[in-house]
Formats: C-alpha cells, sequence, structure tokens
C-alpha cells in the first residue's frame, strides 16, 4: 500500500499529465468491485421468506480490505455489494448497503492491518468492522426506510452470521492469497 | 445418418446417450439428439469447431448438465436420477481451464481433495493419491502450490486431481492447448499409459494430429450433433467432413490427398505411413 | 445459476433516449417525494406512476417480474412485521399476550410498504433503460472523476465475465466431488472457499494483465481526454427535467410551506 500514489481525492488540471491514481490500482480495484458483486450474487442463498437469505459477500469486502488496504476495503466493498444488490433486485437497499460494507471495508482495513497485520488485528479489525456494518444496516432500515423495528431487528442475526463466516473466510483467503501469490496483491 | 464405426470391439457400455438434446437458458440450443455408446477400454476423440458442442456433452456425460430430453445412462441409471458426486466416481473430467479446478496449497492435497470428497478412507485416499501423482509424473511437484506452476504442469494436476477419484471413463477438455510440443507428448503418452492398463478416455480436441497419432476411435461434432463416428482412419479419409466441421487435417493427411492421383490411399496417417506407400508406389511404377 | 441478469434492455424509447444525467436526477426526485408523500393514495398513485413508465420502457414481463419477485416479498414482510413492533393507536385489533394489533398500525404497515415499493421499483426506470457505458459516462460528466468512473467501467464491464467464471468453477468443483448445497451454512462456507479461491485467483490475473493494458493505451497522459460520443442535452430533455422538477416542488411546497397534509 506504501506506493499507492496519489489518492481519489484531486483532480488533474486540463493539459497537464493528469494525477489520477496508477493504473494498477485502477485494474486491481476495477476487478474487486466486480468480484465482490458477483461473488455475492453467485453465493445468494434465500432461506424461507421471514429468515431473509445469506451470502458471502463479506468475505470479499474483507478480504479486500485486508490484503489491498482500507481504501480498496471501502470502494470496491461498498460499490460490489451495493452493485449486487442491485443485480439482486433490491436496489432498495443499494444505498444503505453502499455505506455499511463501506464503512465495514474501511474500518477493517485500518484496523485490521495494524502492526503489519497480526492475528489478534485482523480479528478485531473484523469485529470493528462488522459491528459497523450490523448498526448500519440496522439504522438504516429502522429509520431511514421506515421498515418498522422488527423487520429491521430481524436481519441482525444473519448479519452477525454474515460476520463471523465471512470474517473467517475472508481473512484466510487474504492470509493464503498474500502469501502463497505475492506479486498478485501488491499494488 | 450418421456412418457406423467399423472395427470397435463390442465390449461393455459404460455410457450411453439415447436421443440427447441440451439447451441453455439463453436458448442455444447445444445438443440436438446425440445417440453414442462408449465402452470400456475406448480411446474416443471427440472434434469439432468452436461452439460445436464439445463441452456441453461433457458436461452432460458427467452430469454436471441435466438432458433437456433424451437419457444419458451411466453404468446403466439415468444421470437425471444420480448426484454429481456420484457420477464422478465412473466419469472422471477434467476442465478445460485447469485454473478452474486448483486452489489448495500443495499439488498433494490438490490431488487428495477429490477422493476426499467421495468418502474414501484414509487408507485407499493415500494409495489413490498415490498412483495419481505417479501417473501424471508430480512426484518432484507434490509440497508445491498448484497455482504457481507452470500451464503445462497445472493441467497435469488438475488431470491427476480427477485420476485420484478413480473413475472408469476419464474426459479430457482440450489439454494440449497451451502445451509445447515436448509437454504435449508427453501428456499424451501418459494417456495411453492409462488406456492400455484399462482406463476409457474420451479426449476433446481441436488438433488433427493428436487424433491421427493417439484416438481409436473419432466423433466429429457440428452445430450441436455428431456427423460422423468412425475409426480414426475413416475420418481422415473424408476431408469433405473435416471442411464441414473447420477442421483441418494434419498435414501429412492434406499431401497424402494430393498425391490420391498417384497412387496413395486416403486413409494414410502419419509420416511412416507415407514414406512407406511412398517408397512402395515409386518401387511399383 | 445461469449467469446474470443484464436488465438493460435494448430499445427506442423516449426513456431510452433521455439523457442519462436526466434520468439519475429523476430517479433521486421520485425516491425524495416517495419519502415526502405519507397518504397511502398518493404513495400508490406514485407507484402506479412508476409502472407505467416502466411500461413505457417496455420492459418485458419476465424482466418486471424478476424486479417485482423481491420488491413483494420485502412488502409482505413489512406489512406482517410492522404491526406486532408497534401497538399505539386504538381500535385494537387482535391482542396476544403482549403482542397487540392496532388498526393504526396496520396502515401504517401498508402505508410504509408502499412507500418502499416505490423506492424499490424507480430503480428500474434507470437500469432497464440505460446501458452501462452510458451510465458510467453521465457519472463522470457530472463531476465523478475520469479515473473512479473508469474503475467503475472496468468493474461493470468484468461482472458478467466474473459470473461466468464462477459458474464455471462451481462446475470444476462439483466434477470433483464436492456439494455446495449440501449442508448447514458453516459446512457450505467452507466448501465455498474451493471455490472463492480459484476465482480470486483468476481475477487478479486478470487485473494484472488489464493494468498493462491501461498502459500501453496512454492512460492517464492528460486529464482533459476526449471521447469518441459525447453526452449532449436535447431540448426534450430539458423539459423532462422540468417536469420532473415540478413534481417534485410542487407536492413539497404544498407539505412543508402551505402546510397542507398530503
Ligand atoms: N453457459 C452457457 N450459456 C448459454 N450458452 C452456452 C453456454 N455455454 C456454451 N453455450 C453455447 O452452446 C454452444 C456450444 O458450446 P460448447 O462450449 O459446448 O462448445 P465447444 O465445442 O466446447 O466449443 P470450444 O471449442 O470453443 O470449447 C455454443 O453456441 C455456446 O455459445
Ligand atoms: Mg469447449
Amino acid at each position: 500500500m506504501s506506493a499507492q500514489g496519489s489518492n481519489w481525492g484531486n483532480s488533474g488540471a486540463a493539459g497537464k499529465p493528469a494525477n489520477y491514481v496508477s493504473p494498477k490500482i485502477v485494474a486491481v480495484y476495477g476487478v474487486l468491485t466486480a468480484l465482490t458483486a458477483a461473488i455475492t450474487y453467485a453465493s445468494y442463498t434465500p432461506f424461507s421468506p421471514t429468515k431473509g437469505y445469506f451470502n458471502l459477500g463479506d468475505s470479499m469486502v474483507f478480504f479486500s480490505a485486508l490484503a489491498f488496504g482500507w481504501r480498496a476495503g471501502a470502494i470496491c466493498g461498498g460499490i460490489g455489494s451495493a452493485a449486487a444488490d442491485i443485480l439482486l433486485g433490491s436496489g432498495i437497499y443499494a444505498p444503505i448497503t453502499l455505506v455499511a460494507k463501506g464503512a465495514e471495508g474501511l474500518v477493517a482495513g485500518v484496523i485490521g492491518r495494524m502492526k503489519g497485520g497480526k492475528a489478534w488485528a485482523v480479528a478485531l479489525g473484523i469485529g470493528a468492522g462488522g459491528a459497523c456494518m450490523i448498526t448500519t444496516y440496522f439504522l438504516g432500515e429502522w429509520l431511514l426506510l421506515d421498515v418498522g423495528l422488527g423487520k429491521a431487528i430481524a436481519e441482525i442475526p444473519i448479519n452477525i452470521a454474515q460476520v463471523v463466516l465471512g470474517g473467517t473466510i475472508g481473512a484466510l483467503l487474504s492470509y493464503y492469497v498474500k502469501k502463497s501469490y505475492p506479486s498478485l496483491t501488491k499494488t | 445418418m450418421i456412418p457406423s464405426a467399423h472395427g470397435i470391439p463390442r465390449e461393455e457400455k459404460i455410457i450411453s446417450t439415447r436421443n440427447l438434446k441440451f439447451t441453455y437458458e439463453g436458448g442455444v440450443q447445444a445438443l440436438q439428439g446425440l445417440n453414442l455408446d462408449i465402452r470400456s477400454g475406448d480411446y474416443v476423440a471427440i472434434v469439432g469447431g468452436n461452439g460445436s458442442g464439445k463441452t456441453t456433452l461433457a458436461k452432460a456425460l458427467n452430469g454436471l448438465l441435466k438432458p433437456t430430453s433424451g437419457t444419458v445412462m451411466v453404468n446403466g441409471m439415468p444421470t437425471s436420477e444420480l448426484k454429481v458426486a456420484e457420477i464422478a466416481k465412473v466419469v472422471g473430467y477434467a476442465f478445460q481451464n485447469p485454473d478452474h479446478q486448483l486452489f489448495c496449497s500443495s499439488v498433494e492435497d490438490e490431488v487428495r481433495f477429490g477422493p476426499l470428497n467421495l468418502g474414501y478412507p484414509e487408507q485407499e485416499v493415500r494409495q489413490k493419491v498415490e498412483r495419481a501423482i505417479e501417473a501424471m509424473n508430480l512426484g518432484q511437484l507434490r509440497a508445491l502450490a498448484p497455482l504457481s506452476l507452470r500451464l503445462g504442469e497445472r493441467r497435469r494436476v488438475s488431470i491427476a486431481s480427477v485420476i485420484a477419484m478413480d473413475p472408469q471413463v476419464l474426459i479430457l477438455d482440450e489439454p494440449t492447448t497451451g502445451l509445447d510440443a515436448g509437454e504435449s507428448l508427453e501428456l499424451m503418452n501418459s494417456l495411453k499409459r492409462l488406456n492400455a492398463e484399462g482406463k476409457t478416455i474420451i479426449l476433446i480436441t481441436h488438433d488433427m494430429k493428436v487424433v491421427a497419432e493417439h484416438a481409436r476411435r473419432v466423433i466429429v461434432m457440428a452445430n450441436g450433433r455428431m456427423i460422423l463416428d468412425s475409426d480414426s482412419r475413416g475420418v481422415f479419409s473424408d476431408l469433405a467432413i473435416l471442411g464441414e466441421s473447420n477442421l483441418e487435417p494434419p498435414p501429412v493427411v492434406r499431401l497424402a490427398h494430393r498425391l490420391a492421383k498417384h497412387g496413395i490411399p486416403h486413409d494414410v496417417m502419419s509420416v511412416e505411413e507415407l514414406v512407406f506407400q511412398l517408397l512402395r508406389s515409386r518401387g511399383g511404377g | 445459476m445461469g449467469g446474470f441478469i443484464d436488465l438493460y434492455t435494448e430499445a427506442d424509447t423516449f426513456l431510452h433516449r433521455m439523457d442519462p444525467r436526466v434520468k439519475i436526477v429523476a430517479v433521486l426526485l421520485l425516491s425524495l417525494l416517495a419519502f415526502i408523500l405519507s397518504h397511502l393514495y398518493l404513495l400508490l398513485a406514485l407507484l402506479t406512476f412508476i409502472f407505467l413508465l416502466l411500461f413505457l420502457a417496455r420492459a418485458t414481463i419476465s424482466r418486471t417480474a424478476f424486479a417485482l419477485k423481491f420488491v413483494l416479498r420485502f412488502m409482505v414482510l413489512i406489512i406482517i412485521l410492522w404491526p406486532i413492533f408497534d401497538p399505539t393507536g386504538t381500535p385494537v385489533l387482535a391482542s396476544l399476550g403482549p403482542i397487540k394489533i392496532t388498526e393504526p398500525a396496520v396502515w401504517r404497515g401498508v402505508t410504509s410498504a408502499a412507500r418502499v415499493g416505490c423506492l424499490a421499483t424507480v430503480w428500474y426506470i434507470l437500469m432497464f433503460t440505460t446501458s452501462q457505458r452510458d451510465l458510467v459516462r453521465a457519472l463522470v460528466k457530472m463531476g465523478v472523476r475520469f479515473d473512479f468512473g473508469l474503475t467503475l467501467a472496468i468493474s461493470l464491464r468484468f461482472l458478467p465475465t466474473f459470473g461466468a467464471l464462477i459458474d464455471s468453477i462451481k462446475d470444476a468443483q462439483r466434477a470433483r466431488g464436492l456439494e455446495l448445497s449440501k449442508g448447514g451454512l458453516l459446512k457450505r462456507s467452507k466448501n465455498y472457499v474451493a471455490v472463492l479461491v480459484p476465482t480470486i485467483v483468476s481475477a487478479l490475473r486478470t487485473a494484472d494483465t488489464l493494468s498493462l493494458a491501461l498502459q500501453s493505451r496512454a492512460y492517464g497522459a492528460r486529464a482533459d481526454r476526449t471521447y469518441l460520443r459525447d453526452l449532449n442535452m436535447r431540448p426534450s430533455d430539458y423539459v423532462a427535467l422540468a417536469v420532473l422538477a415540478a413534481i417534485l416542488v410542487l407536492p413539497a411546497f404544498a407539505k412543508f410551506v402551505m402546510q397542507v397534509d398530503i
């Protein structure tokens, strides 16, 4: 992440060489975003109508954050998961998802990579990121979409399961890919 | 009508399809009524242009795709009533792209994955893994990460991981694409040994040279149909049919056909045979 | 799984021809309107209007059904769960222990469901009638940085590719005896690792190749890059924008300034 170049904030002036992020980052972030959406979509498992559904999208949010840093976690996690919502026909969730999963990736990336990504940091990052995600969904559904307290509470247990399973898988994937294919995770 | 096969011994049918049709969700009719028998010990090549339905057929034979209509029987049971995991014990399928199968951190783990899924006892798993590693000559690579190997080696790992499930039939989807001549030859020789040991081989390929040199029976596909099912000599005597499915016979076969009016027979398949025929025709004329 | 459903359908309707920027604004305005309206009949009128637009966009039945399946389930859930957690008001229709179902709560649930229905379907006007390319171009025109737009374009471009990749990898592992739809959540998730690893490694390899391709095509050489096809607002687009603004502003004015109860 040290070779990150410029960040997303400032735009180049006309006529001069543009002050864009490196092509490697554009490519990797674009691919991770698509991957997050595709995996969320493909692993989507609906249960009975009252229990809602389950997916492994969080594993990709955590993977992006832990392997590529908080920017990737926030951008790819947020946009990719929101895109999956639209694809799955639940576009109404997309704005909340953008914030919820974006925050999850951001927090997991910041905390999870502290001290070179020690195991406790990773676990803490996943926990804190997951908590942000669950809270955002709860508040968003309850207050913003105004779906009623019942529906908002009904989501919480599923979201916890997604964080636990997705976090474990995401951490393992990031450890494994960083170790086995270091060239792929350099940006 | 499909010209019938010559000289193929009538052996026990492992796979047989009757009026097999398959249509993808988007409406592409990829298989349009196939009748096909695979017998124990066969070495069959399936050839055909891009999009002719070869991969679809392979997936139908091992139950990944269930027929839209018609039947596929594996050892007398319809695939529509079997789980893929059950069929995998009989019909193994090495995918076109080996990278789609590899995920473990060592070659050995990768090869173990299949037999473990099938629930074989530990002792048997170990035996099957050793045999597969030996068959694909992976002894020296066993501790390495599969995805970090070269393409030819990755292909061997992916094939070994299917062999380890010890299926009666081995389907290989374009196993020589991307390999250099040496790697390709080594792989084909391994397959020949497996076939000699009794494995039935179904080889999907574009490479007519490989077909000429290795397969005993050739099925030509075009637009979801079998347009020819014959021994491999029969295929090369009919250039029209190969042209119809956009396949180019090896140069030696084309040369032999050009020399037909000088008395060279239609069914020459290798350089040695051509030399022999040339010497003979010169000696005779 | 059968791959992805690309919601965009090519057709030549006024909604297809409309400038994508106007459509983005339209979706935002209509969503805001759904929040402003609080009466059930007005929300139902808005829902009807949205469906009228979908109809005019020539959305096919199968696509509309796909869109509606989720929305309907969602609305039903809200209608069922709302009264259970909202015991205020009278008359009480039924009570069971601590749970009280009151008539006003039932109506509040139905109203909320209608609002959610509006928010959930208004998206489709944009998604059914705008190609991904136009969508990204509109965002860049609206001030999103070019490299960000490019990243978005890349991800949209690769989404169906990765969808097909995942399907193929699932098949490849099923051929090795892996059963993905068996067992509880824990087992399924664990089995899914055999799909995730090849997918991620293949995808990151794609990213490697892609970044070389971007470099070799002089990405980032000039900030004021030109486009082959530009977006241009036509008079009809301005009319549409004006109508939309009126649709939002009038009710907002009535509600917040005139204090009309709508
Ligand atoms: N998942 C799919 N969904 C829809 N159509 C498909 C799918 N897979 C293949 N097809 C179509 O089915 C037909 C047969 O495809 P198939 O992959 O079986 O051909 P093939 O002979 O293996 O070609 P190749 O030599 O390129 O591997 C083609 O027209 C192809 O476009
Ligand atoms: Mg194929």
